[in-house]
């Protein structure tokens, strides 16, 4: 393997537009990325034009040594900073250039100590930091460097490779920090442009340059279940975004941080960075003209840019539409508990209306997740006999296409759910639902709750006692017998899978023993337990 | 002078049948750690999936080399000046800009036209099939081309795949994103579309699965070619011949094992159906 001890201004130089190049390939897929802190959809594209601006100025710079070419970095990045982060990135060059001040060529001690100082930069920039951004990848990714130094490490490829994986696990787990990217089911943008760049720098150093020509970044993916988000219960008031205002101010005697302290309760996403001779502006606000009179009073601005963000946001739903796998169906679900939402988010569900067994909910809330979600066709699963007829009504309600297949069950919802084809047509897809709900076989546990005589069985009040699709067929002294009573009626030798979602009331050490009980009995089957969380059953289970 | 045809190990057609169609085939590279094989010729497909199942890094894979397609097509000039290259879709692979760049490091010695199949496994390999076949016949440069490039939309390929882990981490996902952090354990099928994996619906079972690809092929008319492919389960493949030759008695069922270097993606467990629809007349 290569290694590389220290690296020349010429060869920073290099990298980093290897890199910009890298990041170019991949804009439009991080532009697809970009919810936070606008769902705009320009994110890859600005981190790109601003990667050109710091290259450019970058190769004009006369001063060949590492701390030069860092230097003019900085500064085109400055210059040419666009949207939110594309300023956050200049940040970085800034802190880049201040780690190798004076340096000629840099060692991977240096390259660490630059790291941090990039880190610590973007994240002063920022009026209120926000976790899972590209301000955490950066930091985690400057922080396994150092680790590296720490350790001995003197070569700069594997420093940096060390690095970019650092910075693409964090990349991954930006879900996990910033919650608008976990309903959105995306990484961040702005930290997968940081990984991009900082891989792209790597594979010049180890020579892949004819690769990099073939293959395109990976966007990293994240490995946290993808949650549907609920319907707005209330109508839906959209927050107006603002106007996204940038600008560059040049002047004399320029005190940023007096200027960041002015604008703060200005609005939304402030950064102002720079020095006394020119200050870049960017802030989210209602207001733009406001900001241009204040900033008037200081200097001139130049390169000044306000976009309408509700505009932007618009077309960035329509090409979110357009990468979709289907574009033109949904399914909405009507489940409780937060397990079983989780699940049918999980598998795809546009949205789930809380509701089930006593807790129906009305045709206007059906409606209105109907009406919220972004798809002419839609396919509802009430998941529980008395809510299909509401779920009926929806569509004489809505100028929308609408079919409910009539799913009893959550089981049955699963099933149909499952066997939605992307590819089919509506039509089709609702025959293959309605064909698939009728595979699997629903047992649905709960407690009585009055003393009573049905089908033959004498049941005492809060006995547990058991449903078959949907009809009270046995009672038990204990939740486990009332399961094992239903599945002797089952025809269980030809079942492949049994699934258990445990409700709210179900101890999940009764459930595992339940598990386990199930598993001893029949080692032929694949057994999954889940927390539903649902209330009322405390166990419903789908044997298929 | 008859053409030759070339195409690369994504296409699953085994030594035999490459012998016997007369088709050259090139092999990408799987590369473990420091371990770099030839697809199928260094490593055979047990050995990899062992290893798969077993090593905790996981495997990558990369194309032939510009040079890997020069050699042979410098060797094929000696028999011929017209050369068919099929190779795996240009959205999966970069052989495609291997072989083209070969092609133009020819310099015109020979006409060589490579064709993008927009597709992989036997849904590629039945395009070779079915073309080598036409050649043997007397097909020229220009029929064998049209007929592989009218074959790239009636080839269909489905696959079960055990689990979305392999191909998720090896970020050939594609569209088929949709389908990853389920909550339950389902097992996605898959389809090639527009050259890119696609998602077709999701089952809980294998036993589902096979009933899915069993229903999908009962439901085709005029079928042309058939392949059933395994990664780890042949005994799984084998049931499901068996059930397609119930409804299909005439039909040859091409059975092949999933090359390695998908296997990096598709993971144990994998199974593959490819139907070649027949041409509408």
């Amino acid at each position: 393997m290569a290694r590389k001890k220290t690296v020349a201004g010429q060869d920073l130089r290099d990298m980093f537009s290897a890199a910009t190049s890298w990041l170019e390939k991949s804009s439009a897929d991080i532009d697809a990325l970009n919810v936070f802190p606008v769902p705009d959809g320009d994110t890859g594209t600005n981190m790109m034009l601003t990667m050109r601006s710091t290259m450019e100025e970058a190769y004009r710079a006369p001063d060949h040594s590492a701390a030069g070419v860092a230097h003019a970095m900085a500064k085109g990045a400055l210059m040419g900073a666009r949207g939110n982060s594309g300023v956050i990135l200049s940040q970085i060059w800034r802190g880049l250039a201040q780690g190798l001040e004076e340096k000629e060529t840099f060692t991977a001690a240096d390259l660490a100590d630059a790291l941090q100082q990039s880190a610590k930069v973007a994240y002063k920039g920022v009026s209120n930091p926000v976790e899972g951004t590209m301000l955490t990848v950066m930091k985690d990714a400057a922080a396994a460097a150092q680790a590296q130094v720490d350790a001995g490490n003197e070569d700069i490829i594997s420093v940096l490779d060390a690095t970019v994986s650092a910075a693409a696990d964090s990349v991954a787990n930006t879900p996990r920090l910033l919650k608008v990217l976990k309903d959105a089911g995306v990484v961040d943008a702005g930290g997968q442009g940081v990984y991009t760049i900082l891989e792209g720098a790597l594979r010049y150093l180890r020579g892949e340059t004819e690769l990099m020509r073939l293959r395109k970044p990976q966007i990293i993916v994240s490995e946290l279940p993808y949650t549907a988000p609920l319907p707005q219960v209330s109508g839906v008031d959209e927050v107006p975004y603002g106007y996204c205002t940038e600008f560059l101010l040049k002047g004399e005697k320029l005190e940023p941080d007096v200027i960041k302290k002015r604008l703060e309760k200005k609005g939304e996403s402030l950064i102002v960075v720079g020095d006394d001779s020119a200050v870049r502006i960017h802030i989210h606000t209602l207001t733009p003209g406001n900001i241009l009179q204040f900033a008037a009073k200081l200097g001139t601005m130049h390169q000044v840019s306000i976009r309408n963000m509700d505009e932007q946001h618009q077309d960035f739903l329509e090409m979110q539409k357009e990468r979709m796998p289907t574009t033109d169906m949904a399914v909405i679900a009507v489940a409780s508990g937060d397990g079983l939402k989780d699940i049918f988010g999980s598998l795809g569900a546009a949205s789930v209306v809380p509701g089930g067994q006593t807790m129906n909910p009305s045709t206007k809330d059906i409606l209105q997740a109907v009406e919220s979600t972004f798809c002419d066709n839609i396919i509802i699963l009430p998941n529980n006999k008395n809510i299909i007829a509401t779920a009926q009504q929806v569509q004489s309600l809505t100028e929308k296409k609408v079919a409910v297949i009539p799913t009893r069950t959550i089981p049955q919802g699963v099933a149909a759910l499952l066997a939605f084809d992307y590819e089919a047509d509506f039509k089709t897809n609702t025959e293959l639902m309605e064909k698939a709900m009728l595979s699997v076989k629903s047992i649905e546990v709960t407690r009585s709750i009055r003393a009573t005589k049905i089908n033959g069985l004498k049941i005492k009040r809060k006995q547990p006692i058991g449903l078959l699709d949907g009809e009270l067929i046995a009672a038990g002294t204990s939740n486990a017998d009332v399961i094992d009573r239903l599945l002797t009626r089952l025809n269980i030798e030809k079942a492949e899978v049994v699934t258990i979602y445990h409700g709210e009331d179900a101890e999940a050490e009764e459930a595992e023993q339940i598990n386990t009980d199930i598993a001893g009995r029949y080692p032929h089957l694949q057994i999954e337990l889940i927390k539903g969380g649902q209330p009322h059953y405390s166990y419903i289970i789908s044997v298929e | 002078m008859a053409v030759k045809i070339v195409t690369d190990t994504l296409s699953d057609i085994t030594e035999d049948l490459a012998k016997e169609l007369d088709v050259t085939v090139v092999p990408l590279y799987v590369r473990f750690g420091e371990e770099i094989y030839r697809d199928r010729v260094d490593i055979t497909s047990e050995e990899f999936y062992r290893r798969l199942v077993s090593e905790s890094a996981l495997p990558s894979t990369t194309q032939p080399t510009p040079n890997d397609f020069l050699q042979v097509y410098n060797r094929l000039v000696e028999e011929t000046d017209e050369i068919l290259v099929i190779v795996v879709s240009s959205k999966l692979s970069g052989t495609y800009q291997s072989a083209t760049q070969a092609k133009e490091m020819m310099k015109g010695k020979c006409q060589i036209e490579v064709i993008d199949s927009l597709s992989v496994a036997m849904g590629m390999g039945l395009i070779v099939d079915s073309v080598a076949k036409a050649v043997k016949e007397g097909a020229d440069l220009k029929t064998a081309a049209g007929l592989a490039r009218s074959c790239i939309s009636r080839s269909h390929l489905i696959a079960y795949f055990d689990t979305l882990k392999y191909l998720a981490k090896g970020g050939r996902i594609g569209k088929a994103s949709g389908l990853l952090g389920s909550l339950l354990s389902v097992k996605p099928i898959l389809t090639v579309r527009e050259g890119e994996m696609a998602p077709l619906t999701r089952v809980r079972s294998l036993g589902a699965g096979l009933d899915y690809f069993y229903n999908f092929a009962a439901s085709c008319s005029g079928i042309q070619g058939m392949a059933v492919e395994h990664a780890t389960t042949p005994e799984q493949a084998d049931k499901l011949v068996e059930r397609l030759s119930a409804i299909y008695p005439k039909e040859k069922i091409h059975r092949a094992v999933i090359s390695p270097v998908i296997g990096t993606y598709a993971g144990p467990n994998a199974i593959a159906l490819t139907i070649l629809e027949a041409e509408k007349k």
